[in-house]
């Protein structure tokens, strides 16, 4: 503090002095940029449109973007504050090796060595790398073919399997292929929304614009808690936790009995009916009643609803996705709308909302549980095509997927995989069962992290850091929810060393040898881009069309070719062309509670942050708004066990405890529920949740785990 | 610059807010882009959510309060500035605080009862809503309004002396303090068939700042008036004297002191400085003038605190205790024996307020009384056993440091009436 500041001569009124901006108005003049990069949001996959205002190279301020068409001007508490982590000291500037700082010529030599010499002695197989859903296309398509086709492992996955995958999975087995059949526009236009397991008032505000401009429909919000997002519900239902199956193949039963089935939809666009006609004969609305705990009163309200819906629509995330059935879950969601023979259609299609920005874009272009294009690995017609595209042998194409992100994680454990390289994602706070984690990567013979933020948890722990250029200082292309494709654009330099890892992945091609082959002339993500855009042509993922002069002049447009939906003709991606029903199971969930463990664990979000905080703990204002994890407990519970709102407590489970947790006690949680945020590694969640997995998608059951609460001890 | 988006208010016309609490989703987006408008630190927000909770499980329902400033009819912050910092636009109502003429005293953060302005330490001045005034000119929403998805918040135009009759139904809502003692011009539409809500935090008091510079005040200019008062002049004269260049520390800044006189008519902080400033100079004329003039100023330093939006202050026990302390310790510093006498009322006070403060409903009392009882028991106990300090040779000493506790649990008490919190807000 100044001597006149502390007499008061100066109240540091040139700091907060305001003037006003060209495009945006009135503002503190310290926000107020020498110019606006246009560029789409790098938090979840709604995929706003924004302006980055940068003044003398910094990004000073944020401003939704009012000719995009998700948004339309509006941001989300984390998209109106992004550019503050660009700042951020924890940033990632330099590379690390062994906690020195190297240059990178040495960074990559070291990278390739390492992971040449494991290689060499236990297999190519011995190389794991765990990508992201944050990278831009242009990057995954790069990052798929250097690690397949270059280092030659198929043990590559993504965070996306953590969160994404069972709609993946569940997609390719009803519609024959990954790919979100529907719009946002739908929930505009739809007359009955369901929305299961998706708080999306917390995690996609900017979702509900889209609903509140629908002011006929009927909103049916399915979940165990009272979100925000129920709370804005014509009809909320609470069922019980993993009642979502019962409660699905309940809906199915009523409109078979109440005759409201499409059977001619069903007779020339599917396949299997019979067999799911047959099992949901056991669903009757009292068997369901005593599976979800809702009444049946309120199942045959809701079937007839979506029965008789000119359009309904069913949308999902977590709590359908987190789960040992989350793959099923999608289908029995998939069911009902080829059973009454709406998919593609405005208004009414099973609709998945994303959680990352460019999951959708991995998915696409990534070469981990697919082949680029949606192709599939078993297929040799897909591999002789790639590999004609690519102008190389067919038989350097695998065939068949490598582990997923969870069996990496044994393979590491089994001492199979021996070298990881992670990137852009930080599993020490986003992967289950902490523990098993832990042992497992203490196991490698070399961690390799590339990350924007250094350290964080997991970067904390590596042996080699690469430094990445993250959101605001790259360029791309993200793909959103609904499949639309948006421009991102860089606004502000990297700092320090830090490079992009379309960079960082050319880099480590040319050290490797690969990169004339792999990536002829490559000089920019657009050279990705084109190269993808022939890759994808005629597939159901179609970007051929797609230029960024195309995206920068007439802005973000969906694949393929601009419609906004898909199977509209009851053409599906199988071979037949025909959609798959498939007779889905209910059953319990793993880890049912007991008198030791009595509560069920639900774990979530809230909206001032976003997965693992490495962002918006970079952020004050976030992090003053949401400064600690809380765990939700109803008032009965909490005078039973005699404890008090603001009380810590600690949760436990068969694989450890969470300590020092605020206790708020709302009865917006069931009796017997608990509900903890999973953003923080001080209060890490999962160090409690279990190693369960979907058997489809290998997505872990997040959403459900036996615990007790106690007071933390002094 | 004309207004496109709403008519500009006319004679007897004012802007407002209104705010839809049935289709607000909690997201905080306004809360983040007046931060982002205004770039204040983080922990300074013009604009704030907090949450209501009401019903049993299924049927639990919570709704969010989104409150900037009320702009109000009566604004008590401006009454209470000692500098004129505010003013009440002539032109659109708009409650406006002016950083340059504020000394930063903060009598207006104690004021309001909705917690609207707030000391900015950085700067050593208070800040405020201001509705983005200069939005507002250039025909643009404020920065809340634009960023609610929700379209939750809007700007109004409202007839004052109509808004004074419908204020009442209109202007109230679970969570905000009662809106008669400000007339706030905010309307609230509120959720159909909500159940009895409470504040997401009702049960949380954090205690409020000690202000020590305020304590080392109030306790030396009183001691210093009873001293007077009680015929030890110039020793009480120097203490005084301690005492007044104590109260400078707590302004943000101390070298603008001087513009405090300015609002002698109507702000009783002005009153205490120009009373104290008096009681200086007369003290070199007359010691018994000057302990008259200091007792018009400890009744004005009581004044000051006696405000609706603080309750616990808000009642004659301050008026009381103050002059307690002036007689006790002008009493002690003589080596009077009647001294033991007020100890001993002293003592009994304290059990009758922490007695008012424990039976009480209202919420802010009952909650500093919550606190007496609780993290700040301790405290309180030692204040009462040092006041048996009387009957011991250098008396002075135990009540001298009794006097400072107190004042300091005076403060630290002290429950505001504000906006209900978000449970975050109590997280520690």
């Amino acid at each position: 503090m100044t001597f006149k500041r502390l007499i008061g001569l100066d109240n540091m009124s040139a700091k907060y002095r305001y003037a006003s901006d060209p495009k945006f108005g009135y503002m503190a003049e310290s926000k107020i940029p020498d110019s606006w990069v246009k560029t789409t949001c790098g938090y979840c996959s709604v995929g706003c449109g924004m302006h980055i205002g940068v003044k003398d190279g910094c990004a000073v301020s944020v401003r939704g973007d009012e000719s995009h068409p998700v948004n339309l001007g509006k941001l989300c508490p984390k998209g109106l504050s992004e550019h503050q982590f660009l700042n951020s000291p924890n940033r990632a500037t330099t590379p690390i090796l062994n906690g020195q700082a190297i240059g990178w010529d040495a960074a990559i030599d070291t990278l390739v060595t390492r992971f040449q010499a494991v290689q060499a002695q236990y297999g190519p197989a011995s190389l794991g790398v765990l990508s992201t859903g944050q990278l831009v296309t242009e990057e995954f398509y790069t990052l798929g073919k250097l690690v397949q086709l270059g280092f030659k492992t198929n043990n590559y996955d993504g965070n996306t399997t953590l969160c994404m995958s069972s709609a993946v999975a569940g997609y390719k087995r009803s519609f024959g292929s990954d790919g979100p059949p529907g719009a946002f526009a739908d929930m505009e236009v739809s007359d009955v929304v369901i929305l299961i397991g998706a708080n999306i008032a917390d995690n996609h505000p900017i979702l509900c614009r889209h609903l509140e401009k629908n002011k006929t429909k009927t909103l049916i919000v399915v979940d165990p808690r009272i979100t925000k997002t129920a709370m804005l519900a014509d009809i909320h239902l609470p069922i019980k936790p993993r009642g979502d199956i019962a409660l699905l193949n309940g809906i199915l039963h009523i409109l078979i009995a109440e005759n409201l089935v499409n059977r001619e939809y069903i007779a020339a666009h599917t396949t299997g009916f019979d067999a799911v006609e047959a099992a949901a004969a056991a669903y009757t609305p009292a068997h369901v009643s005593d599976l979800t705990g809702l009444s049946t009163q309120q199942l045959h309200r809701v079937a007839r609803l979506f029965g008789t819906a000119r359009a309904p629509m069913i949308a999902w995330t977590m709590g359908v996705n987190h789960s040992t059935q989350g793959t099923e879950t999608v289908n029995a969601i998939c069911n009902l709308h080829l059973a009454i023979g709406k998919v593609g259609v405005p208004g009414a299609s099973p609709m998945s909302i994303t959680g990352q920005c460019n999951a959708m874009g991995t998915r696409e272009t990534g070469f981990s549980s697919s082949l680029p294009g949606y192709r599939k690995f078993e297929s040799q017609v897909d591999r002789e095509a790639l590999a004609r595209l690519w102008n190389i042998d067919a038989q350097e194409i695998p065939t068949k997927r490598g582990h997923a992100y969870p069996d990496i994680i044994e393979a590491i454990l089994r001492k199979e995989i021996r070298a990881l390289w992670i990137i852009g994602t930080n599993p020490l706070v986003s992967f289950p069962n902490y523990d098993v984690l832990t042992q497992a990567l203490g196991n490698l013979d070399f961690l390799v992290v590339q990350d924007g933020f250094h350290p964080t948890p997991t970067s904390a722990i590596a042996h080699l850091v690469l430094p990445a250029a993250i959101w605001g200082e790259k360029e791309g292309t993200y793909t959103n929810s609904e499949r639309r494709v948006s421009k991102v654009n860089r606004a502000v330099a990297a700092p320090g060393l830090a490079l992009s890892d379309f960079d960082i992945f050319l880099k480590i091609a040319d050290s490797l040898g690969v990169k004339d082959k792999l990536f002829p002339n490559w000089v920019g993500p657009i050279d990705a881009f084109n190269e993808w855009r022939r890759v994808s042509e005629g597939r159901l993922c179609d970007y051929s069309q797609i230029t960024y002069d195309l995206l920068e002049q007439q802005g973000p447009t969906q694949w393929p070719n601009g419609s906004p939906r898909l199977y509209a003709d009851g053409h599906f991606s199988t071979d037949s062309g025909k959609a798959t029903f498939h007779a889905i199971e209910a059953k319990p969930f793993p880890e049912q509670p007991t008198r030791e463990y009595p509560f069920v664990l639900n774990t979530g979000r809230t909206v001032e942050h976003w997965h693992t905080r490495t962002k918006t703990g970079e952020v004050p204002i976030l992090e003053s708004l949401s400064p600690r994890a809380w765990l939700e407990m109803n008032p009965l519970d909490a005078k039973r066990l005699k404890l008090d709102p603001h009380d810590h407590v600690d949760i436990i489970s068969r694989r450890g405890r969470v300590t020092g947790v605020d206790l708020r006690v709302t009865g917006i949680i069931a009796p017997g529920q608990v509900f903890l945020p999973f953003h923080w590694f001080e209060f890490n969640a999962n160090q409690i949740t279990q190693s369960a997995y979907d058997p489809f998608s290998r997505e872990p059951n997040y959403k459900q785990c036996a615990v007790r609460v106690e007071r933390t001890a002094l | 610059m004309a207004l496109p988006l709403l008519a500009s208010p006319a004679e007897g016309e004012q802007y407002r807010f209104h705010f839809d609490m049935s289709v607000c989703i909690g997201c905080k987006c306004c809360e983040v882009a007046c931060n982002e408008q205004n770039d204040n630190p983080a922990e300074i927000r013009w604009r704030r959510v907090g949450e209501l909770e009401g019903g049993d499980f299924p049927f639990t329902k919570r709704f969010h309060l989104s409150m900037g400033c009320n702009h109000c009819v009566d604004a008590a912050c401006l009454h209470g500035c000692p500098v004129d910092a505010y003013t009440k636009s002539p032109t659109n109502g708009l409650v406006l605080h002016n950083a340059d003429a504020c000394i930063g005293c903060q009598y207006c953060v104690w004021n309001c009862p909705y917690g609207v302005p707030q000391y900015n330490e950085e700067r050593g001045v208070v800040g405020k809503c201001d509705m983005c005034v200069g939005r507002l000119e250039e025909g643009r929403q404020p920065a809340c309004a634009a960023a609610c998805p929700e379209g939750a918040i809007q700007i109004e135009v409202v007839n004052i002396a109509e808004w004074k009759q419908v204020f009442a139904h209109q202007a109230n809502a679970p969570g905000m303090p009662n809106a008669d003692d400000t007339i706030s011009t905010t309307r609230i539409t509120l959720p159909k068939d909500a159940p009895a809500l409470t504040g997401g935090n009702s049960n949380f008091v954090r205690r409020e700042s000690a202000h020590w510079p305020l304590v080392a005040f109030l306790v030396l200019s009183q001691l210093s008036v009873g001293g007077m008062f009680f015929g030890q002049g110039w020793l009480a004269y120097v203490l005084g004297m301690l005492g007044l260049s104590a109260s400078l520390l707590h302004l943000g800044r101390p070298i603008y002191a001087y513009r405090a006189l300015k609002m002698w008519r109507r702000s009783w902080l002005s009153r205490e400085v120009l009373f104290f400033t008096l009681f200086a100079g007369a003290a070199l004329v007359s010691h018994q003038l000057a302990a008259a003039i200091g007792l018009a100023g400890v009744y004005a330093s009581a004044r000051i605190y006696m405000v609706p939006a603080r309750p616990s202050w808000n009642s004659l026990r301050t008026l009381i205790s103050f002059l307690a302390t002036t007689a006790l310790l002008g009493l002690a510093l003589a080596g009077h024996p009647a001294a033991v006498w007020v100890a001993l009322i002293t003592v009994a006070s304290e059990v009758e307020r922490a007695l008012w403060l424990r039976n009480s409903t209202e919420f802010e009392l009952h909650q500093s009384g919550r606190l007496l009882r609780t993290e700040l028991q301790g405290l309180l106990a030692l204040r009462i056993i040092l006041l048996f300090g009387v009957f011991l040779p250098y008396a002075l000493i135990p009540l001298a440091i009794s006097e400072i506790i107190g004042r300091y649990l005076f403060f630290s008490s002290v429950v505001p009436r504000n906006m209900a919190a978000t449970f975050s807000a109590g997280a520690a």
